[in-house]
């Protein structure tokens, strides 16, 4: 059942056996899974089915170093469907390594093992529509499989680990049928969660208060309550309600907020081929079901235990868009179309660019002097990715020059002092606003030094072509445009021990009984891997042990 | 001890015919007779004398009605234990939604064939020991309308993975797993005078079997298709090309090249939330359920391009 809480009685006490705030991929998920459990669901939402400037100003904040963190109110969406309304789709779990052991990552000890994710991972696939859940080249496309360079060898380097793209699927607009008709799960939206009330001993929560922006107030009880808000707003919450605890609430210890961590990426260096160009290979291939899939450069397992650095993929990448001298139509089409690309994908897309009237024009130049490669894309991004349900996932451009470019997305080591806090500052409902300051170590210009260090011995060693690139400049294009954006990890970690985690295994808060986090505020660590698919693994995970204790009670 | 007969009402439907192929090779056990051709008088006279009778007859709803009365004729005065086999449909259910056994009520107005279905299982359910099967969506081999037909629609891409048109529940069942059903019902000492559904346990969702069957059949990659195509397909084209595949009954060869309608009650079918209860069917005619993928292939088998 969908609900608007301006249609409901001022005061309404809505209760239920599960809350769960925030309707993003995390909350669609639970609320999903928890479909015909025999248990009442309430899925308490924020925004509205589109964005709201007025709900999604609720979300604006500070950062301390705007070089390196975009605006808070950038790269996520308060809206039915979350930032899942926006995401690219890119799929791909979490590998085992980012689970185990590694001394070599002070903080960076989960209390689960792969092995708690992946009896959940392949539900989770189907959920963000990635098809089956089969993450090599072998298993997806057997002797179809197209490696990204014949001929490149590398013991430390793997080239069949997948990457797989969503639709990207819209969990709000995609799944909001199945709430809607479901008996027992009902969505409330416009209901910003203002206060959330504790016993006396500070327990456990007694209810929630919401409001919406208009001032309609109600409450909403349960017996188990989850926050599925977002790794920045469920650190802000969790921060900001301080009736009962004065540090906030699952804090005694100083770790909310703690051990923010978003990935390092960049593009960086020219790798110029030396085999045929058809030997290289850097687009999608379609999968039996349907899904665009796409190789990467995986650092192995064993290289990054013998290195002790981090998690680390690379892929081909066109060259810089900005330079007109790259003579590419297609480029030069990408960068006179910057006002019609939304601004998370413009960013790092574009770059900063001086934008000069001559560049501009030399731009201009190229797509006039080569229409029909630019009209064929134009097409193509038209058919396939405007009019699309399932959409191209990215701009492709196969150089004739046989020459690319390194794109890389890597792990970033855990660090205390890379934080989310309260502002001074309250919004509209009187919450203190966000404040984020973001930090890397420098263990993290070291994984992605290294890595690229040992994928260009790799190049030069199989005779295949020479990545060149300044290893001076590697810390400046791993931050050039920041932190990167939407990927909000690590606020509330999960660990056993409450002195440095806040979540317990099982999702709970410490040292709460009936209060649970969803999503990637619980990761320990980041990995290499964009977050969606396993922050959905672990709301299916969180749904089990939620019907366990909920049928044990 | 003499061998039981079963008289087969039907034995030139699809699931008939199936029938009669699983028993052919048991002739020493049972014994089967076709009673369609038979006229009144002799179909009386099969009826009685039939250990149990079974009705497989399907066509038109007129065809399903008309099943049903020559059975019910010719069973007047028949001994009470007299076994009889029914096999319905899930459509009498219509638009319901959510778990349904056998006790849930029809939703919405019935199409065509659901109250055919209906009345059918009315007119025989006079007869104490009527065994009502309601089966789900029928795949398979032999299985025309909803694998055959389906094959054609994803070797043409033209039905695929139908995102949330496709998320209602596809409540399958492997033709031998209908056929094992109507053989229990025909046989099994509690089944007599109840109803079941028939269809296997955690059915997949339509896109599931959908992209399912595409990837079986090699008509990969299986394709998104939008709400947009969807609709077009069911709404624009579905109603010529129903009228000219009626029209143009007796030119076969143009038929033949003529794409099979995508119908609107299919577009509705798929996003149907519809999920059958099926623990009698286990508990009491012993079924058990062939997994999805080898269903799947046995269907790709028979109606994969050679």
């Amino acid at each position: 059942m969908l609900l608007d809480i301006t249609a409901l009685p001022e005061g309404q006490d809505l209760s239920a056996d599960i809350v769960i705030v925030g309707g993003g991929a995390a909350g669609i998920t639970l609320a999903l899974d928890l479909i015909d459990s025999g248990l009442s669901v309430l899925l308490l939402e924020s925004g509205g089915a589109k964005e709201e400037p007025a709900t999604q100003d609720l979300y604006a904040g500070t950062v301390v170093d705007p070089r390196l963190h975009s605006p808070p109110d950038r790269y996520r969406q308060r809206r039915f469907g979350g930032t899942s309304s926006i995401w690219g789709g890119r799929c791909m779990p979490l590998d085992p390594i980012d689970l185990s052991s590694r001394d070599y990552v002070p903080g960076g000890e989960w209390p689960i093992t792969r092995a708690a994710l992946d009896p959940f991972y392949p539900r989770a696939n189907a959920l963000c529509e990635a098809g089956e859940f089969a993450y090599t080249a072998e298993e997806t496309f057997g002797t179809a499989a197209r490696p990204i360079v014949r001929g490149f060898v590398s013991s430390d380097y793997s080239m069949n680990r997948l990457e797989r793209f969503s639709c990207p699927t819209n969990f709000g607009a995609r799944y909001a049928h199945k709430l809607g008709a479901s008996a027992n799960v009902r969505v409330v939206i416009h209901a910003n969660l203002t206060n959330i009330a504790l016993d006396e001993g500070g327990r456990r929560v007694t209810h929630l208060d919401l409001r919406s922006l208009d001032g309609k107030r109600i409450t909403a009880r349960a017996r188990h309550y989850v926050l599925a808000t977002g790794g920045l707003e469920t650190a802000r919450l969790l921060l900001a309600n301080r009736d009962r605890h004065p540090q906030g609430i699952g804090n005694d210890h100083d770790v909310v907020g703690r051990y923010y961590m978003c990935h390092l990426a960049g593009v960086i260096g020219n790798i110029r081929f030396s085999c045929a160009s058809d030997a290289v290979f850097r687009g999608y291939q379609i999968s039996p079901e349907g899904v665009y899939c796409r190789q990467r450069f995986a650092l192995q397992e064993a290289a990054q235990r013998r290195e002790r650095i981090g998690n680390f993929i690379a892929r081909l990448h066109h060259p810089h868009i900005t330079d007109p001298a790259h003579r590419n139509a297609v480029l030069s089409l990408l960068y006179l179309a910057k006002p019609f690309i939304p601004y998370e994908y413009a960013m790092r897309l574009h770059g900063p660019d001086a934008g000069t009237a001559r560049n501009w024009l030399r731009h201009l130049a190229n797509v006039v002097t080569d229409p029909f490669d630019a009209v064929g894309f134009a097409w193509h991004m038209l058919r396939d990715r405007k009019l699309a349900e399932r959409k191209f996932p990215s701009i492709i451009i196969n150089s004739k020059a046989n020459l690319y470019s390194v794109d890389f997305h890597a792990e970033q080591f855990p660090n205390a002092s890379s934080r989310v806090m309260l502002d001074a500052v309250p919004d509209a409902l009187g919450m203190p606003r966000i404040r984020i300051d973001w930090r890397y170590l420098p263990q993290d210009v070291h994984t992605v030094s290294r890595a690229l260090q040992l994928l260009a011995e790799d190049f030069a060693a199989s005779g295949v072509g020479q990545l060149q690139y300044d290893p001076a400049e590697v810390e400046a294009e791993m931050t050039r445009f920041g932190a990167y954006g939407g990927h909000h990890i690590g606020t509330a970690r999960m660990g056993s021990d409450p002195r440095s985690s806040v979540v317990d295994a099982d999702c709970r808060v410490h040292g709460l009984e009936n209060l649970f986090v969803s999503g990637s505020a619980v990761f320990t660590t980041s990995s290499q891997a964009n977050p969606t698919l396993t922050v959905v693994a672990l709301a299916l995970r969180l749904a089990a042990h939620l019907r366990r204790i909920e049928s044990r009670s | 001890m003499s061998i039981p007969t079963l008289l087969l009402y039907g034995a030139n439907s699809p699931l008939g015919r199936r029938l009669t192929q699983a028993l052919s090779p048991r002739s020493s056990e049972v014994r089967v007779m076709a009673a369609d051709p038979l006229a009144a008088g002799a179909l009386r006279a099969a009826a009685h004398t039939a250990d149990a009778v079974i009705n497989a007859a399907m066509g038109t709803p007129a065809d399903i009605v008309r099943a049903a009365e020559r059975l019910t004729e010719a069973l007047r005065g028949a001994p009470v234990a007299k076994r009889l086999v029914q096999v319905s449909s899930m459509t009498v259910y219509g638009d319901a939604t959510g778990l349904c056994d056998v006790t849930a009520p029809p939703r919405g107005p019935l199409g065509a064939y659901a109250a055919a279905h209906a009345a059918a299982e009315a007119l025989l359910r006079a007869f104490p020991q009527t065994v009502v099967l309601r089966p789900g969506v029928e795949y398979g081999p032999d299985c025309a309308a909803w694998s055959g037909r389906i094959a054609r629609w994803l070797q043409a891409r033209r039905v695929g993975d139908l995102g949330a048109a496709g998320d209602g529940y596809c409540n399958l069942v492997f033709i031998d797993d209908l056929v094992r059903a109507v053989l229990s019902a025909a046989q099994a000492p509690a089944a007599g005078g109840r109803i079941f559904n028939v269809a296997m346990r955690n059915p997949p969702t339509w896109n599931e079997y959908l992209i399912g069957f595409g990837v079986a059949l090699g008509a990969v990659p299986v394709r998104r298709v939008t709400r947009r195509r969807l609709a077009i397909e069911t709404k624009l084209l579905a109603p010529p090309l129903k009228v000219a595949e009626l029209t143009l009954g007796r030119a076969a060869l143009i038929r033949q090249h003529l794409p099979p309608a995508i119908p609107s009650s299919f577009r509705r079918l798929c996003s149907q939330e519809i999920r059958l209860v099926v623990d009698d069917a286990e508990a009491v005619l012993g079924l058990t359920w062939t997994p999805l993928p080898v269903g799947l292939q046995a269907a790709a088998a028979a109606y994969g391009q050679p």
